[in-house]
């Protein structure tokens, strides 16, 4: 199973290196096209915050853009309606929990990694009421007594010790990320498998288990591509997500 | 108007993936008041009212004019979106319509719709002609939006259909009609309420304008000015990176990485965001809505301004070009640019002054004073109106005028006096 995913997993490295280098955004202009009337202005650090990130993989990540949105409209949200149907809200909770409470691992790792030890403290407390008086989790127990959630991923570790985020890139169905910020995800993914395989589930179990995750993740996240009604919500979300991390960096 | 949604506090609330927002609505703050900070944050000091926390909302599409007709870089805007809240049996209907830039589902307009649901009503709400999903799928191709009694033509037809679609496809049945509309919107109700008059259509019991400009002009002039990037672009954009610096200095010392409402106001609080800032940031998000409004215009009209004239933009192109070109141009260039020279093709003889007087309440001004189904909501503060035009609403609206103390720009539009107002003034209607 794994030699067989790693093969795959390097045929993809390839082509997506191909499709990030080979597509476009520049306009393919007709004949008789005539330059826009206002002009941008001569110095492009005019702008500000506007023109502050480049974005060398436009015309991959617009593509992937339009994808994500139209699997998210065809797919994933169809299976996010049905699955917040079947499930009553309590078990809904329950499960978000569960994940959250998995997911401390890979922030208590981090926070360590970024000598941020009260927050790993925090952080390790939490997991423990959790998954004691918690029940493996599914109960937050630790926030209503003032032990608050935290976010560190290695993504924003590397940046810590000064790792640039490099280009931004967007990834198939998850949306908004940087170079950097993927190696981040991948990395964390690796203790998360590895938190899985302690669990010593079978195939099946791991795979079921691994689908949840994804429907959960996406069903607590309000975001709706589009709902802006915008022609400009990439520039907008490139905008925020790039500004977003630095913020989250600087913490 | 979305004055709520700068850059930054899109930032601030759609990175919060936790849902707690309605628990903590009621939370009141304790930031210090101006009519600019009551604008961005709400008036956030008064409590909120008692407003059911989800309606059951039916969001619909109805086809205006053939799809292909629409521009492919605005694939994901085939259909006019509007909604419908239906109440179980017969009931009282009103249309809302949203304001400059904003969609039928912005935040201001959910609370207007669970004011009146609450209040027993159908609710109808509709996107500014402003808003590209509008624009996009309006069939008029004559007349800017801004305009506004060809706005209000644009709506009437609109509304039609789309009475008509939840007639037949959710059985609404209505025992009245009204309309309302906050901002923009409540200056086209006025006119939508006047060709009623002629059409007949509807026959609107009642009709409230929530927080209008009197005149478009002096109001996007006001707002153009606090976003000046032509006469002073270095000095606002240093006062952005300022503003950004101080929130995410105030997100550092947080204790939790999430955001909720409460946190959303202690870190306004700790930024302690001076009168010009706020101003920038009203200024900013008035910016990006005309930006997504031009930059469809452009698009639908092939006008040229900010994409290139006779090319059709590919559904992967960059267009941060537009997007550039468009920060820079305010609504003065646009009433100049566009809506004067298009006014001026159909009639040689129309002036600046002319144009200025058509798109103000002053061009119906007779009927607003004589038609007792009129009403005015609105606050002594509202940044949008000029010196001297509150005492204009007051005495054009006489009785039938409401004007509160604060609230800035619909700043108070979910707090419990406004709602208490809605109560007392659509009564009748529930019967």
């Amino acid at each position: 199973m794994r030699t067989f995913s790693n093969k795959w997993s390097s045929l993809l490295v390839i082509l997506c290196t191909f499709l990030l280098v080979a597509c476009s955004s520049a306009p393919r202009l007709e004949s008789d096209a005539i330059a826009p009337r206002v002009k941008l202005p001569d110095n492009h650090e005019e702008l500000g915050i506007l023109s502050a990130y480049t974005d060398p993989w436009e015309g991959f990540n617009r593509r992937m853009y339009y994808f994500n949105a139209k699997a998210d409209e065809y797919v994933v949200l169809p299976i996010i309606a049905g699955y917040q149907q079947i499930t009553p809200d309590v078990i809904e909770t329950g499960v978000s929990n569960f994940f959250n409470n998995l997911g401390e691992i890979a922030t208590f790792i981090n926070s360590l990694l970024q000598l941020k030890l009260s927050v790993a403290g925090e952080t390790l407390t939490r997991f423990a009421l959790n998954s004691t008086i918690g029940i493996a989790g599914l109960f937050d127990v630790a926030t209503p007594i003032g032990l608050a959630e935290q976010d560190e991923d290695f993504g924003q570790t590397l940046g810590y010790w000064g790792v640039d985020a490099g280009p931004y890139l967007v990834l198939p169905l998850l949306g908004p990320s940087s170079l950097r910020d993927t190696a981040g995800l991948a990395f964390d993914n690796l203790i998360y498998q590895d938190v899985i395989d302690e669990l010593k589930m079978n195939t099946e179990d791991e795979l079921f288990i691994s689908l949840l995750d994804a429907i959960d993740t996406r069903a607590s996240l309000p975001f709706r591509y589009y709902a802006s009604g915008s022609a400009f919500e990439y520039e907008h979300l490139k905008l925020l997500y790039k500004k977003y991390r630095e913020i989250q960096v600087a913490r | 108007m979305r004055i709520f949604s700068v850059l930054l506090i899109i930032l601030l609330s759609a990175c919060s993936i936790k849902k707690d927002e309605v628990a903590l609505l009621n939370t009141t703050c304790d930031l210090a008041y101006s009519s600019y900070q009551a604008t961005v944050t709400g008036y956030c000091q008064e409590a909120a009212a008692d407003l059911p926390q989800s309606l059951n909302i039916i969001n619909k599409r109805i086809t205006i004019k053939p799809l292909n007709d629409i521009p492919e870089v605005f694939w994901f805007n085939k259909k006019m979106q509007y909604s419908l809240i239906k109440q179980d049996s017969q009931a009282p209907l009103i249309f809302i319509i949203a304001g400059t830039g904003a969609s039928y589902e912005s935040a201001k307009m959910k609370s207007l719709q669970k004011s009146f649901y609450q209040q027993g009503y159908h609710v109808i709400s509709l996107s500014s002609p402003t808003f590209a999903n509008f624009i996009v799928n309006s069939t008029n191709i004559t007349y800017m939006p801004g305009d506004l009694a060809h706005d209000a033509e644009d709506l009437y037809r609109v509304m039609n259909l789309v009475w008509a679609q939840v007639q037949t496809e959710d059985e609404v049945e209505a025992s009245s009609f009204s309309i309302t509309g906050y901002s923009l919107g409540g200056a086209h109700s006025a006119f939508i309420a006047l060709l009623d008059e002629q059409k007949q259509a509807f026959n609107f019991e009642k009709v409230l304008l929530i927080n209008p400009p009197v005149s478009l002009y002096n109001s996007v002039t006001i707002l153009d000015e606090y976003f000046d990037l032509r006469n002073n672009r270095e000095a606002a954009v240093a006062m952005f990176d300022e503003i950004f610096a101080r929130f995410s200095d105030g997100y550092a010392a947080q204790e939790s990485s999430n955001f909720d409402q409460g946190s959303i106001f202690s870190l306004f609080k700790n930024a302690n965001l001076t009168e010009a800032e706020l101003k920038l940031l009203i200024g900013a998000s008035f910016r990006m809505s005309s930006s997504d409004m031009i930059f469809a215009l452009d698009a639908s009209f092939n006008a040229g301004a900010i994409t290139y004239k006779n090319h059709r933009i590919n559904k992967f192109e960059s267009l941060s070009h537009s997007m550039q070109r468009a920060s820079d141009v305010t609504f003065g260039d646009y009433f100049d640019g566009a809506m004067l020279p298009r006014a001026q093709r159909l009639d040689a003889s129309t002036t600046k002054a002319d144009l200025i007087y058509r798109y103000s309440l002053h061009a119906i001004e007779d009927y607003l004073k004589t038609s007792k189904k009129i009403y005015l909501v609105t606050n002594q503060d509202d940044i949008i109106l000029k010196a001297g035009e509150i005492d204009y609403l007051q005495s054009i609206f006489a009785e039938r005028a409401k004007i509160f103390p604060r609230g800035g720009h619909c700043g108070n539009i979910d707090r419990i006096s406004f709602v208490e107002y809605l109560q007392t003034t659509f009564q009748g209607g529930v019967n």
